[in-house]
């Protein structure tokens, strides 16, 4: 059963994780066009391990995402919990030039 | 029918065997509406039987596969008289009479082969060959066109595409179970 995609802010420390449940495409779209509004601190983690397909639209949101956070809000973002399917879609769209996998503690 | 090599040539082959290179069971599902997409993505997994780290990235890839190819069968393939997209993407819609789209699927133990047919046979070999080129750049460009179908040919092995202009594409290649090499999905 597709489960639908949402995106939940857990708050820590110095830094912010995102966890994005579901499957990203074209539906995730207002999710993410919100997300900079819901972000307060300067380090974040966004996390995978959740996450199910990301397609070339979620590929794209995720860009558009990254972009806008590091920009506008100069943002410092890991990744962490990527399938390994999505780890190879990072690699291959330079999703991991703009945000570089967390070191596993 | 072209097939495009590793390097973003141009191949021309003779038309893939019908028989999916010879699986016992081939599945075709015709589609009648965008709703369709995440039921065969979900039959697509069960017709990949096995179990294990490997049967598990497999239904990973075909997922992803299945996702791509049937959104641009829905959402690329039909074009106006002047070549713009007719539907945007993620909008609910049923195929009218005279659309056709049809998702095929075999899997031999070794190989998942997969092609989408649609009726509008509009894709050229240029416009494959430029949407890869176009993503083989390594920047993280947002909106590139094209993403999907590089991934397609970056995932699946003999990738290709079949055009019968105005009347047909077909895009297909198959998926190994144990990948050899990066370039056919393997870390």
């Amino acid at each position: 059963m597709e489960q639908k995609f949402r995106i939940e802010i857990q708050n820590g420390g110095s830094s912010d994780t995102i966890h994005f449940h579901g499957n990203i495409d074209s539906h995730a779209d207002y999710l993410f066009a919100a997300l900079p509004g819901r972000i307060s601190k300067d380090s974040l983690v966004f996390d995978f391990s959740k996450t199910g397909r990301i397609n070339s639209m979620g590929i794209a949101l995720l860009l558009r995402s990254l972009k806008s956070l590091k920009s506008g809000k100069s943002v410092d973002i890991r990744i962490q919990g990527a399938s390994q399917v999505n780890a190879m879609l990072f690699k291959m769209t330079g999703i991991y030039l703009m945000a570089p996998e967390a070191r596993r503690e | 029918m072209f097939n495009l090599g590793k390097h973003g040539k141009i191949v021309c082959s003779a038309p893939p065997a019908i028989s999916f290179g010879g699986a016992h069971e081939i599945h075709e599902w015709p589609i009648a509406s965008s709703r369709d997409k995440e039921i065969i993505i979900s039959l697509l997994e069960v017709i990949i039987e096995g179990s294990g780290e490997h049967h598990e990235f497999l239904r990973q890839r075909a997922a992803l596969m299945a996702d791509e190819m049937l959104e641009n069968a829905l959402y690329c393939a039909p074009r106006d008289m002047n070549g713009n997209q007719v539907y945007a993407k993620g909008e609910k819609r049923i195929l009218p009479p005279g659309e056709k789209i049809v998702f095929r699927a075999a899997f031999d133990g070794e190989r998942l082969f997969l092609e989408v047919s649609d009726s509008w046979g509009k894709l050229s070999p240029e416009t494959v060959k430029n949407y890869i080129e176009l993503n083989l750049v390594h920047d993280s460009s947002t909106d590139r066109a094209g993403r999907g179908l590089f991934f397609m040919w970056k995932f699946m092995k003999d990738f290709y595409v079949n055009v019968v202009p105005g009347l047909k594409t077909s895009v297909g290649g198959f998926l190994l179970l144990e990948p050899e090499s990066c370039e056919y999905g393997a870390i």
